[in-house]
């Protein structure tokens, strides 16, 4: 039976700056410095990145693989936006219209702000 | 270390009636579609038919690089050369991309990359029967990209909906980058069409010399006992027919309308049953080929790839020497 | 102001007979490593290594073809023809990169050493005077970027692993090293691509620079470095003299169109 020489990396790409790191996958490399270099064609030598990073699997740590750590049973919607809809009827007794995100967000894109 | 042999032959059928409770719990999920991750608990019998069947992929795309390796010196313009170097590259990536979920899933059965890679030469896992068969022109360069990559399209798109996630992932990138090299393998066969008497006949001979191997790609249209228990587990949703069909409704059609034959008298469609009959080919015969590595090139390259791992084991070893040492001069400095 | 009057006119025809010969230099210089780069597919000591590589293989050939395709526009024809064309006395590519790869000992030192060449070659081309060099260079001294980082992280490793590795790679400097000198033979246009601001170094220049970059890296990492001179006498030292391996390599790149000499495309 062989042994392992090289050591498994896991790698991350950024796409873009405004990204997260997304990971796309695994390489086999000497050290961290071969890991990203060859990560680098393994993984990026069609698509455009601004950044790449790769973790020593044995440095990486994961979720309880249990699907209970992900379990949301209840209600949570007070802390959602659509757990506020009934505002948008509230307001109109008011004679206004309820505020949204993208509303401030044209404001602060528009010439005249 | 690998602890155990993937022995999938000798392993009880799924669906024996005292499956355990987590057995039980898995197949719900396999049946409501839901996709299993590497770190779930899975049956050892999964775990197993999925090593051995992507490690079959893997090295077939290792070894698939040889074929087309021959061509990219021999390229005849600047672009094609190009081209043939990058389509190498791919397969070669595609076997980092899938050796590497083999890994993952090996890894309670202590496998290492080192161990993947040397089963090749030593026997104990094998490659597509189209990768034992030899590229004498630079048609065949063009007919491998075209027909071959084609055929390998159709399974590997089949495989998308396999019910292993990190497979599935891995695909989806495979798939993208195969598209390229369809497009690489027309656009070859294309200029032969469009050129001399003696670059369509070479592709003719080529399409000729190929044709067997094609139909064979797909496996021998019974479905054996791996095949069910993969179509169970659906790490595989399609059978070696139907996956066959597909391929020549596809390509059957484009192969005449280049004006090319087909060396198969009897191939036709059959209106009535809506299927393509084919002449057989000898489904015993080409099943020792891959299996005992007697296919005209099966041993060269099977030596190509064992001097490449071991005689350049040096390299490796010295690699991780050298890091160690880096490391080491740079804890100190 | 006069480089870009100089620009806007076109190189004359006597610059313009120099001109192709650089660029052939360069392009046949990038040709001939890449293919022997390319020669590793496949059998590469690691697979991911496999893939890396071959990307800097097709850097290498793309670039050759960016020059061929200025020599192309300075009328020096298509540029698939003076890529697969011209007969070996016609050659303009070092004896350096025409060697055979050898062990990858010898592989990983000739891409220490050329890609550190051509960042000087470069370095000096994004000075040029004639606007379409200048530009491809900057462009490719980019690209360059990876294989320098590539090379020197590889060669790093290695030579610090010592015993065998380090003993191939001595083995290996010795063998490249009297060819060095082909790589900054810059021809018979030389004195005037530096006068007329084409290429704005000489041959001495390139050499220090490039000495000033690798010896000292290779002497850090144990090795004894050859006498160094500004030029060496020896019968590898001119582009011209190709290696006997050049031949063979060519009549490989012609294999194909050598098969149907009537075929117009392929």
């Amino acid at each position: 039976m062989s042994a392992e020489v090289f050591e498994p990396y896991q790698v991350f790409v950024r796409r873009d700056a405004l990204d997260a790191m997304e990971h796309v996958g695994t390489v086999m490399a000497a050290s961290p410095e071969m890991a990203v270099l060859v990560a680098r064609q393994n993984f990026l030598r069609r698509d455009a990145a601004v950044g790449l990073w790769v973790v020593a699997d044995a440095d990486m740590h994961s979720a309880n693989t249990d699907p209970q750590f992900f379990a949301e049973e209840l209600d949570k919607s007070y802390r959602r936006v659509d757990g506020y809809s009934d505002n948008a009827r509230r307001w109109k007794r008011f004679k206004q219209q309820a505020l949204q995100l993208q509303d401030i967000v044209r404001d602060l894109e528009s010439k005249e702000g | 270390m690998r602890t155990k042999e993937p022995d999938i032959a000798t392993t009880e059928d799924v669906r024996e009636p005292v499956a355990s409770e987590q057995q039980r719990v898995f197949l719900e999920r396999i049946d409501r579609g839901e996709k299993i991750e590497a770190t779930d608990w899975m049956p050892d019998e999964y775990r197993l038919l999925l090593i051995k069947f992507i490690q079959m992929h893997g090295v077939s795309e290792i070894m698939g690089a040889f074929p087309e390796k021959e061509w990219v010196p021999k390229a005849p313009t600047l672009r094609r050369k190009l081209g043939m170097m990058s389509k190498v590259q791919d397969e070669m990536g595609h076997g980092q991309l899938l050796l590497s979920v083999v890994q993952e899933l090996g890894r309670p059965l202590g496998l290492t990359r080192e161990q993947l890679i040397s089963d090749i030469f030593t026997g104990r896992t094998k490659f597509h029967n189209v990768f034992h068969m030899p590229a004498p022109s630079w048609a065949d360069a063009g007919v491998i990209g075209w027909l071959v990559d084609g055929a390998a399209i159709v399974s590997q798109a089949a495989l998308l909906d396999t019910s292993y996630a990190p497979y599935a992932r891995v695909l989806k990138r495979i798939c993208a980058e195969e598209s390229f090299h369809m497009q690489h393998g027309e656009s070859i066969v294309l200029s032969l069409a469009e050129g001399t008497a003696s670059q369509r006949q070479m592709l003719q001979d080529a399409v000729n010399r190929w044709w067997e191997s094609l139909i064979f790609f797909f496996g021998p249209p019974d479905v054996s006992d791996a095949a069910r228990k993969m179509i169970r587990y659906r790490i595989r949703t399609k059978t070696n027919e139907e996956l066959r069909q597909k391929f020549l409704s596809r390509y059957v059609p484009r192969i005449h309308a280049l004006g090319l034959t087909i060396p198969d008298p009897d191939l036709h469609f059959d209106p009535l049953s809506g299927l393509w009959h084919y002449t057989a080919p000898d489904w015993a015969a080409y099943g020792r080929m891959v299996r005992d590595n007697t296919g005209p090139m099966s041993q060269a390259r099977i030596a190509l790839r064992q001097q490449a791992h071991e005689g350049q084991r040096w390299v490796r070893e010295a690699m991780r020497a050298g890091a160690a040492q880096l490391a080491m001069e740079g804890a100190r400095a | 102001m006069a480089q870009d009057d100089k620009a806007a006119r076109g190189p004359s025809v006597a610059e313009g007979a120099a001109l192709v010969d650089l660029l052939l230099q360069m392009a046949d210089d990038d040709l001939v490593l890449g293919h022997r780069h390319s020669e590793w597919l496949g059998v590469a000591p690691d697979i991911e290594e496999d893939v890396a590589f071959s990307s800097i293989a097709q850097d290498e050939v793309g670039h050759a073809a960016l020059y061929y395709e200025l020599a192309s526009q300075l009328g020096a024809g298509d540029a698939d023809r003076l890529a697969f064309d011209r007969p070996v006395g016609e050659r303009r590519s070092a004896a350096f990169v025409e060697l055979e790869n050898g062990d990858w000992a010898r592989t990983a030192m000739r891409h220490f050493l050329y890609d550190a060449f051509e960042e000087v070659r470069l370095d000096a081309c994004t000075r040029s005077g004639w606007q379409p060099l200048q530009r491809a260079a900057t462009k490719v001294r980019r690209e360059e970027f990876y294989h320098r980082l590539h090379s020197r992280t590889q060669l790093h490793h290695l030579a610090k692993a010592g015993g065998e590795a380090f003993a191939r790679l001595e083995h290996a400097l010795a063998d490249l090293w009297p060819y060095v000198a082909s790589l900054f033979d810059l021809g018979p246009h030389a004195a005037e691509l530096r006068a007329t601001g084409v290429l704005p170094a000489d041959a001495a220049a390139l050499r220090s620079a490039w000495e000033a970059v690798v010896v000292p890296e290779l002497s850090e990492l144990g090795f004894g470095v050859p006498a160094c001179g500004g030029t060496d006498a020896t019968s590898a030292a001119h582009r011209g003299a190709h290696h006997p391996a050049l031949a063979e390599l060519l009549t490989t790149m012609r294999a194909v169109l050598d098969v149907d000499a009537a075929a117009a495309s392929w």
